[in-house]
C-alpha cells in the first residue's frame, strides 16, 4: 500500500512538474501582460568625437519608449577601465582594420577575453572558428570560417552593426597627384605642387616618435613612412605590393622568403642589405631590443608569430613563424626598415632624434608636438614599381605641422598655410566645398563603427533586446543627417571592402514594429 | 626692515609649493586610467608581462607612498623625473616650451593693459557718457566670451576671410631667429632680424587678443570703479581748486592711487593667463606648456603633469608675491 501510494504521488508530482514546464514555455512565447512590462532604461557611453551619433541613436530609441541617457566621457582611459570592469551597458565605439582581414577585427573583438571585447561576448563555437581562421592557410577555408562567424554574430547581435566611415581629407587645388590612402596614411612621395616646392601637411595630433620601432600610433606612422620604406607597401586602395622587397615566396606556411631589391641606399649613403632587414625585425621581436632594457611596442598584435628572421645571403631573408600566419604581408606594410650600422652606432634614443631611413624624404629637423621638416632624398631608389610614378619625390621639402584643433586645421588649409589636412569632420565639408581653392577628398576608410552591448548584464544579456536595438535604429537617416553621407552601412562586423565579408547577409532593416515586438517579448514597455 | 619682511614672504611660499606638489601627486594617482594602458594605444595589443615590465621600468609597481617619497626627494634637487611618453626629462621639456607660454602671456598682458587702462580711465571721467556705456558693454562681452569661441571666430575672420593673419603656430619654418631668450619677438629684436620680428608679431596677435580679452575686460571695469572712487576724494577736489589742468589732476593725482586695486587684479590674472593657455594654445597650435599639459593629462604622463602643474603653482605664488611687494612701493602706507 505504502509503495503504491508513493508511486501515485510520484506520478502526480511528475505531471505537475511537466505541466509547469509546458505552461512556462508557453508563457515565454507570449509577451507578459502589459501591467507587468517594465520600462527599458540604460545609458549609452560615448566620447566627444562620436557624441552626435550617440545623441541621434538615443533620440530614435526614445521614440520607442526606451529611457536612454547619453554619457559623454572626456577621457578614454577612464571609460576603458569602466568597460573592462563590465560596469557599462552600451558603448558607441569603432575599431581600425587596416589589414582588411578579419584577423585583427573579429579576433580581438569577439574572442572570449579578446583585448577589445568590450561586449564581453563569449561563444565557444566562435572562439574555435576564430582560432582556426587566424592560423589557417587555405584562403577558401578561411573565408568559409569567417562567413560562419558572421552568421553567428548576426543572430547573436552583440553589436548594433553600424557603418564604415569614409576618410575625409582635403587639399589645396595646387596639390597634384595626391589621393588619400585607405589606411589613412598621407604619403607625399608622388605628390607635386603647381606653386612652390614646400608642401605643408596639417596633422591632428602629436607625433609619438620618429623611430619606426618605438610607437603605436597612426600619425607617427604617417610621418615615418615618408622617411622610411618597408619590405612591402599598400596601394591607395589597399592592395599589398613590393617596396624594398622585390619578390617573396611562401616556402611553407611557416617559412616565408623575401628577395631584397639591390641598389637601395639609406639617407647617409650606406647600402640597404639583408643585415638591415634582420636587424630591423630583431629589434622589434627581441625582448629589450631597443636597448637599455626597453622592448619595442610593435610586436604584440603586429608581429607575434615571427620567431626568427634569418639572413640567407646579402639580399635574401627568411621569416620563421611559430604558426601559419596568412596575413603576414598585410602586417609587414606597417614595419619600416632601419639602418643597422647607424642605429648601433648612435643608439635608439639618438636615432629617434635624427632618424635615417631609405624613404623618399630625409629628416631635417623636428619637434614632435610642433612640426617635422624633411627634404627630398635625391638618391632614392624610386619606391614600389607597382604604383605609378616611381622615382625621386617631386617636391623639395615636406613639413608636417601638428594642428590638433579641427577648425584651426581647416582654417590653415583655407588660408593657404597648409596644403593637405587630415581628418576633416563631415560638418565642415560644405564650408570647404564652397572654397574655390580647396578640394575635399574621400576614400573608404578602414574603421568600422558600431554600438557595443555588454552581454553580461541586463538589459543586453537578452538576445531579443540586442536584436531589437538592431531593428530600432535608422542608420540610413543618421548617415545622411549626421555623417553628411560619408559612410556605408554594415551588414555585420566587417568592412564592406574587406576580405571574407559575407555578401549573403543584408543589413538589419529599420523596422520599429519588429523592434517593439521583440522588446515586448522580453518584457519591456514600448510606448 | 622691508628686506626682512620680503624674505619672510618668500619663505612662506615654500609650504604652499610643497602642498601643491603632494596634492597634484595624489590626485593624478587616484584618477582612473593607467599610463601604460594609454601608452599601448587604444587598441592595446599587449600582454600582461609587457605591462608589468613597463610598470617596473617607470617605478609604477611600488606602493604610492614610496613613489611620493621618490618624487619629492628628487624634486627638491630640481629633478622632476622623465616623461613617460616623451622619454625625456620633464624639466628639459618645460624649459623648452616655457618661452612660448611666457611670450604669449606677455603679449596678452600688454594687449589687455594698453587697452583696458585708458578705457577704464575715460569711462570714469566721462561717466554715463556714450563712451562709458559702450566700453562697459564691450567689457561685459569680453568677460562672457569663451576663449575657444573668440579664438575660432577670429581665425575665421582674420585668416580665412580677410587672409591677413596666420591661423596657427609661432613662426613659419625657416624664420626662427637665433636663440637668445626663446621669446621670438625679443630674440628677433636682439638679433636685428626684421622679417622674423614681423612674422612673430603677426603670429602673436590673434592668440594674445584671445587670451587677453577677458583680462582686458576685468581690468577696465576695476580701473573704472576705482577711478570713480578716487575722483570723489577731497584731494582731487583740492587739486582742481588749485587750478591744475584736468589732465594733470587725472594722471598725476588720481591715476596712481586708482592703480592699486588694478595691480592686485593683474597679479591674480597673470596666473589665470597661464591657466587659460591650455585652451588658447590648443586652438592656435601654440607649442607652449599648456599644450604639453593637455597631452600629458590625456596620456596619464604623471611626471609631466606634476611638473607642469608645479610651474603653474609657482607662477601663481610668485605673481601674488610680486603684487604684495609692488604695493609697498605704490603706496608706502601698506606694510607687508
Amino acid at each position: 500500500m505504502g509503495r503504491r501510494n508513493l508511486f501515485v504521488w510520484f506520478v502526480i508530482m511528475l505531471a505537475m512538474l511537466a505541466g509547469g514546464i509546458i505552461s512556462g514555455c508557453a508563457k515565454k512565447a507570449e509577451p507578459p501582460p502589459s501591467d507587468q512590462l517594465r520600462t527599458l532604461s540604460f545609458t549609452i557611453d560615448c566620447e566627444n568625437y562620436n557624441k552626435a551619433v550617440a545623441e541621434a541613436v538615443a533620440q530614435q530609441l526614445r521614440e520607442l519608449g526606451v529611457d536612454v541617457q547619453v554619457r559623454v566621457w572626456g577621457d578614454w582611459a577612464v571609460l576603458k577601465e569602466a568597460l573592462l570592469n563590465k560596469e557599462r551597458e552600451m558603448l558607441v565605439n569603432d575599431w581600425g582594420n587596416s589589414t582588411l582581414d578579419p584577423y585583427d577585427l573579429l579576433n580581438p573583438k569577439f574572442e572570449t577575453g579578446g583585448r577589445g571585447n568590450y561586449a564581453h561576448y563569449s561563444n565557444p563555437r566562435v572562439d574555435d572558428l576564430l582560432k582556426r581562421g587566424a592560423t589557417g592557410t587555405d584562403e577558401a577555408e578561411r573565408e568559409r570560417i569567417y562567413k560562419e562567424v558572421q552568421e553567428i554574430l548576426y543572430d547573436d547581435a552583440p553589436w548594433v552593426f553600424g557603418y564604415a566611415m569614409q576618410e575625409i581629407e582635403a587639399s589645396r587645388k595646387t596639390v597634384q597627384n595626391w589621393v588619400p590612402a585607405t589606411d589613412s596614411r598621407i604619403n607625399l612621395h608622388r605628390v607635386s605642387l603647381t606653386e612652390g616646392d614646400t608642401l605643408v601637411v596639417g596633422i591632428r595630433a602629436t607625433i609619438e616618435s620618429l623611430d619606426p620601432a618605438n610607437h603605436r600610433n597612426r600619425i607617427a606612422e604617417t610621418v615615418i613612412r615618408n622617411m622610411f620604406d618597408g619590405l612591402v607597401t599598400r596601394t591607395p586602395d589597399g592592395k599589398v605590393v613590393p617596396e624594398i622587397a622585390e619578390s617573396w615566396e611562401a616556402i611553407s606556411p611557416t617559412l616565408w622568403e623575401f628577395k631584397i631589391r639591390k641598389g637601395i641606399t639609406f639617407h647617409n649613403g650606406e647600402p640597404l642589405t639583408a643585415d638591415d632587414v634582420k636587424f630591423t625585425f630583431d629589434r622589434i621581436i627581441t625582448e629589450g631590443g631597443l636597448g637599455n632594457g626597453k622592448s619595442s611596442p610593435r610586436k604584440a598584435g603586429l608581429l607575434d608569430p615571427v620567431t626568427e628572421v634569418e639572413k640567407v645571403d646579402d639580399y635574401t631573408v627568411r621569416f620563421h613563424l611559430s604558426a601559419p600566419w596568412p596575413i603576414i604581408l598585410q602586417m609587414l606594410v606597417h614595419q619600416q626598415i632601419v639602418p643597422k650600422d647607424y642605429v648601433e652606432r648612435v643608439g635608439s634614443e639618438e636615432f629617434a632624434k635624427k632618424p635615417i631611413g631609405a624613404g623618399p624624404f630625409k629628416f631635417v629637423e623636428g619637434k614632435l608636438d610642433e612640426r617635422v621638416v624633411m627634404e627630398r632624398y635625391d638618391g632614392y631608389y624610386g619606391g614600389s614599381p607597382d604604383i605609378p610614378g616611381a622615382g625621386p619625390a617631386r617636391i623639395k621639402r615636406a613639413i608636417f605641422e601638428v594642428i590638433p584643433e579641427t577648425s584651426t586645421r581647416v582654417a590653415a588649409l583655407q588660408s593657404g598655410q597648409a596644403h593637405i589636412i587630415q581628418s576633416v569632420p563631415p560638418e565642415l565639408v560644405p564650408e570647404l566645398d564652397k572654397d574655390p581653392n580647396c578640394e575635399v577628398k574621400t576614400v573608404e576608410g578602414t574603421r568600422v563603427y558600431f554600438l557595443e552591448m555588454n552581454v553580461t548584464r541586463p538589459p543586453f544579456d537578452d538576445v531579443r533586446v540586442r536584436q531589437a536595438m538592431n531593428y530600432a535604429i535608422d542608420w540610413d537617416l543618421i548617415i545622411e543627417k549626421v555623417l553628411g553621407g560619408y559612410a556605408t552601412r554594415l551588414n555585420g562586423p566587417l568592412l564592406p571592402h574587406g576580405f571574407a565579408r559575407h555578401t549573403g547577409l543584408s543589413p538589419y532593416p529599420f523596422d520599429p514594429d519588429r523592434a517593439r515586438q521583440l522588446l515586448r517579448e522580453a518584457g519591456y514597455r514600448t510606448e | 626692515m622691508r628686506g626682512l619682511r620680503v624674505l619672510e614672504r618668500i619663505l612662506s611660499t615654500i609650504p604652499i609649493v610643497f602642498g601643491v606638489a603632494v596634492i597634484v601627486f595624489c590626485v593624478m594617482r587616484f584618477t582612473p586610467g593607467d599610463p601604460i594602458d594609454v601608452m599601448m594605444g587604444r587598441e592595446g595589443h599587449v600582454s600582461q608581462e609587457q605591462i608589468d615590465a613597463l610598470r617596473r621600468e617607470f617605478g609604477l609597481d611600488k606602493p604610492i607612498h614610496v613613489q611620493l617619497y621618490m618624487f619629492l626627494s628628487r624634486a627638491v634637487r630640481g629633478d622632476l623625473g622623465n616623461s613617460l611618453t616623451k622619454h625625456r626629462p620633464v624639466s628639459a621639456l618645460i624649459r623648452e616650451r616655457l618661452p612660448a607660454t611666457v611670450e604669449l602671456a606677455l603679449g596678452a598682458l600688454v594687449f589687455s593693459l594698453v587697452l583696458a587702462i585708458p578705457i577704464g580711465v575715460i569711462s570714469a571721467v566721462r561717466q554715463y557718457s556714450f563712451v562709458d556705456r559702450a566700453s562697459m558693454a564691450a567689457a561685459f562681452f569680453g568677460i562672457s566670451m569663451p576663449a575657444f569661441w573668440l579664438g575660432i571666430i577670429s581665425i575665421i575672420v582674420f585668416s580665412v576671410r580677410l587672409g591677413i593673419l596666420p591661423s596657427y603656430g609661432r613662426l613659419p619654418y625657416g624664420l626662427e631667429p637665433a636663440r637668445v631668450t626663446g621669446l621670438y619677438v625679443l630674440d628677433s629684436v636682439l638679433t636685428g632680424n626684421v622679417s622674423s620680428l614681423v612674422a612673430a608679431l603677426r603670429h602673436l596677435l590673434l592668440p594674445s587678443v584671445t587670451l587677453g580679452a577677458p583680462m582686458a575686460a576685468i581690468v577696465a571695469r576695476v580701473m573704472r570703479s576705482s577711478m570713480l572712487e578716487v575722483l570723489r576724494q577731497d584731494y582731487v577736489m583740492l587739486a582742481r581748486a588749485k587750478g591744475l589742468t584736468e589732465w594733470a589732476v587725472i594722471t598725476r593725482h588720481a591715476l596712481v592711487n586708482a592703480l592699486i586695486p588694478t595691480v592686485t587684479v593683474v597679479g591674480v590674472q597673470t596666473g589665470v593667463l597661464l591657466g587659460g593657455n591650455m585652451i588658447v594654445e590648443t586652438i592656435f597650435s601654440w607649442p607652449g606648456i599648456g599644450r604639453l599639459a593637455v597631452d600629458a593629462i590625456f596620456n596619464r604622463d604623471y611626471p609631466l603633469v606634476q611638473g607642469v602643474v608645479m610651474v603653474y603653482a609657482l607662477t601663481f605664488v610668485l605673481a601674488n608675491l610680486a603684487v604684495d611687494i609692488l604695493y609697498t612701493y605704490i603706496n608706502p602706507k601698506i606694510n607687508l
